[in-house]
């Protein structure tokens, strides 16, 4: 028996490799008119993946979607699913189910109708429809509803319709745009760990469109940030989080924002620094010239307060402003006219107007170019 | 914690004083009528019925008479015994339930082939992409501003050279070109959100089948309106039908009674008999319709 074969016969992983990617953009374009909306967009999906698009309202996020389901045209580049390009085949022909930002219920069915309606349409025998109706109903907790007009319905309870109608099929992909936008949170993060357990029960590809990144890196395998069609990052929730690709990824994920300071690069003895309102040597040092404009990003929870007389702190600040926010502190501080947020565990051990001294890790700086780009070395 | 006592007093305002309106009419909160307004606008109502009901009371009193009693004064508004002889005439010896046949037989076919063509031409124009949509479509509205009286003569022409002239299909093409249903639709079916389509789309429905599953349903009640229009409009309609045909057995109802006068001499009695039976048809169809008015409002489609 050839090894190689038994390698990938025994290790799933292995052979989860030499499947085709589930999804597979390349050079993906779409304009409307003179309006481009999106921007060479790249992007591989494997199978049984979430993938989680992330970005700011209007950056295209939906559009992507309509594109890999046929409903609208790229007006450049290629869709494969299952490497089969499919930029013309028909939606109902490419095999993925998709929950609407809208909902976009049947208002003339009733719920178990809208519920059931793909598979009536693809001549599934109706005792089965109606077998998997109930199923799905019950997983979505809408067995009191199968009755109902959607206009009947809560929001919430519409988002779930949309759900099972997207999910009663059997594709090679779910595309959810916003299926969670509508709940309260409370059967918010119940529905986001219910479609979590869905996913990990199933595997199902899952393309699905947030601008919540709470949910984004809850959920996703890889988050795929954007901004106005172009895509910044593509990563797990830890590489989009401690290694942000550019300003954008960085202040767009984690809450409160990262924290950037103006500066610039200073090369002396050997030793390189970061000077701005604070001046901090810095361990890796990206390859640019003494006097290089850079951005100095620092998350709100890399910092230190310390009392104002701790020797050796990197700066001196004012503390402005002072936000409770249950388990822990976002301490507005004033270096020099910079404001910087930092977040403190606990409550209370800094007072607005009172002056405290920061410590800064050498180890959780993000540098930037002038351009925004993420400039420090791979580690 | 401030104290409800330490604290600035509540600001209440004084009811207002009662309005012109209300110190005339009383009543009370915005917008109820008093007592005296509702009597008012009974009133009003009754007078109106009065004025719109007189009419149609004073023929069928007039087709339950014979001839001779019809101008006898002082009129007698119910006349008892009720002569039924005219209506027994109408029915059994003239040409009334042929013309009656006529009218229903051209306006079905007229208002069932209208619905179906002008909501697929609506839809085609709502929401299909083709060459030359938007020309199409201007050239249809201009349409529109073409007065009838326009073109009875240029039809009548057209009629005779495609030589049906002188059979239902004289009755029956012509008034299926009228535009009007096909805006309408296009104007209903273009407010359908595209999502729902593109739902349905994925679902694996046809082109077809969206218009027949998801357009149709949705704009039913459009449809009600669309078929009413026509359907009136076919029974009233009498100038083409007088021009497009001339055999007495393809005559519609508004043609044959005007022709009555002809007849024998004029029987006022006779006629207004015609008229009470032209009626029941077209109250029939509008009480059958009118409760196909209601649809599910789409309102349930979409987010909020
Ligand atoms: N039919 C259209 N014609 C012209 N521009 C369009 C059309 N559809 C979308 N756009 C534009 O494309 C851009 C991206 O739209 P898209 O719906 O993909 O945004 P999104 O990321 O889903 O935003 P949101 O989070 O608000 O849903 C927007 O600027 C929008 O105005
Ligand atoms: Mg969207």
């Amino acid at each position: 028996m050839n090894p190689t074969d038994t390698s990938t016969a025994t290790h799933p992983a292995a052979a989860q490799a030499d499947l085709p990617y589930a999804i597979e953009l390349v050079g993906v374009n779409k304009r409307y008119g003179a309006l481009t909306v999106l921007e060479h967009v790249d992007l591989e999906i494997e199978p049984g993946e979430f993938v989680v698009l992330l970005g700011p309202s209007g950056c295209g996020k939906s559009t992507i979607l309509k594109i890999i389901a046929g409903l609208e045209d790229a007006s450049g580049g290629e869709v494969y699913i299952q490497d089969r390009l499919v930029n013309y085949v028909r939606p109902k022909d490419r095999d993925v189910s998709m929950v609407f930002q809208n909902y976009a219920l049947y208002p003339h069915m009733t719920v178990a109708a809208n519920i059931g309606f793909p598979l009536k349409m693809r001549k599934v025998a109706r005792d089965v429809v109606a077998q998997r109706v109930t199923e799905v109903a019950a997983l979505l907790e809408l067995g009191q509803q199968l009755t109902k007009y959607p206009e009947q319905l809560s929001g919430g309870q519409r988002q779930r319709v949309a759900l099972g109608r997207a999910i009663i099929r059997d594709p090679v992909a779910f595309l959810m745009d916003e299926p969670l936008s509508n709940l309260d949170a409370i059967l918010r993060v119940q529905m986001r760990s219910e479609l979590l357990q869905l996913h990990r029960r199933v595997g199902k590809t899952t393309i699905y469109v947030t601008h919540d990144q709470v949910e984004a890196m809850t959920m996703a395998d890889r988050i795929v940030v954007l901004k106005d069609g172009a895509v910044q990052q593509i990563g797990t929730t830890r590489e989009i989080y401690s290694r942000p690709a550019n300003t954008f990824v960085a202040t767009f994920v984690g809450s409160p924002q990262m924290n950037l300071l103006p500066g610039h690069i200073e090369r002396r003895d050997g030793s390189v620094a970061f000077v701005g309102v604070v001046r901090i040597g810095l361990d890796a040092a990206p390859p640019v010239e003494d006097g290089t404009q850079v951005t100095l990003g620092i998350r709100p929870e890399d910092i230190r307060l310390r009392s104002a007389e701790t020797p050796g702190a990197d700066a001196v600040a004012t503390v402005r402003l002072v936000e409770d926010v249950g388990a822990e502190d976002f301490v507005t501080v004033d270096i020099d006219g910079t404001r910087c947020v930092v977040r403190v565990a606990g409550h209370g051990s800094v007072s607005e107007g009172t002056t405290v001294a920061l410590e800064i890790p050498r180890d959780v700086l993000h540098v930037f170019g002038a351009d925004g780009t993420r400039m420090d070395p791979a580690p | 914690m401030t104290t409800r006592a330490t604290r600035a007093p509540r600001v209440r305002p004084e009811r207002p004083a009662p309005t012109l309106r209300e110190r005339l009419f009383g009543g009370g909160a915005a917008g109820e009528p008093s007592r005296f307004e509702r009597a008012l606008y009974h009133l009003v109502l009754i007078a109106s019925c009065i004025v719109l009901v007189g009419p149609f009371l004073m023929v069928i009193s007039a087709s339950l008479k014979e001839s001779g009693q019809l101008f006898e004064y002082p009129p007698r508004w119910l006349p008892f015994p009720p002569y039924l002889g005219q209506y027994e005439k109408l029915l059994t010896d003239s040409a009334f339930p042929r013309w009656m046949f006529n009218t229903l037989f051209v306006g079905t076919i007229v208002t069932v082939a209208k619905v179906f063509l002008d909501s697929m031409a609506g839809y085609a124009f709502a929401k299909l992409h083709f060459v030359g949509r938007n020309v199409f479509f201007l050239l249809m509205i201009a349409m529109l501003l073409v007065p009838y009286g326009a073109i009875i003569l240029p039809l009548y022409t057209v009629s005779h050279a495609l030589g049906i002239h002188d059979t239902y299909l004289a009755l029956i093409l012509p008034p299926l070109c009228n535009p009007l249903g096909v805006f309408l639709m296009r104007q209903v079916i273009s407010m359908l959100p595209r999502d729902l389509e593109n739902a349905a789309r994925l679902d694996g429905v046809s082109e077809f089948g969206i218009y027949r599953r998801i357009v149709l349903p949705l704009i039913k009640p459009s449809l009600v309106v669309l078929a009413i229009i026509t359907f009136t409009d076919m029974y009233m309609s009498f100038i083409w039908p007088l021009v497009a045909v001339r055999d007495t057995d393809l005559q519609v109802l508004t043609v044959g009674v005007a022709s009555m006068r002809n007849m024998t001499s004029v029987n006022f009695s006779l006629w207004s008999a015609a008229a009470v039976l032209g009626m029941v048809p077209l109250a029939l169809a509008f009480f059958l319709f009118q409760r196909q008015f209601q649809a599910r409002s789409i309102a349930g489609a979409l987010k909020q």
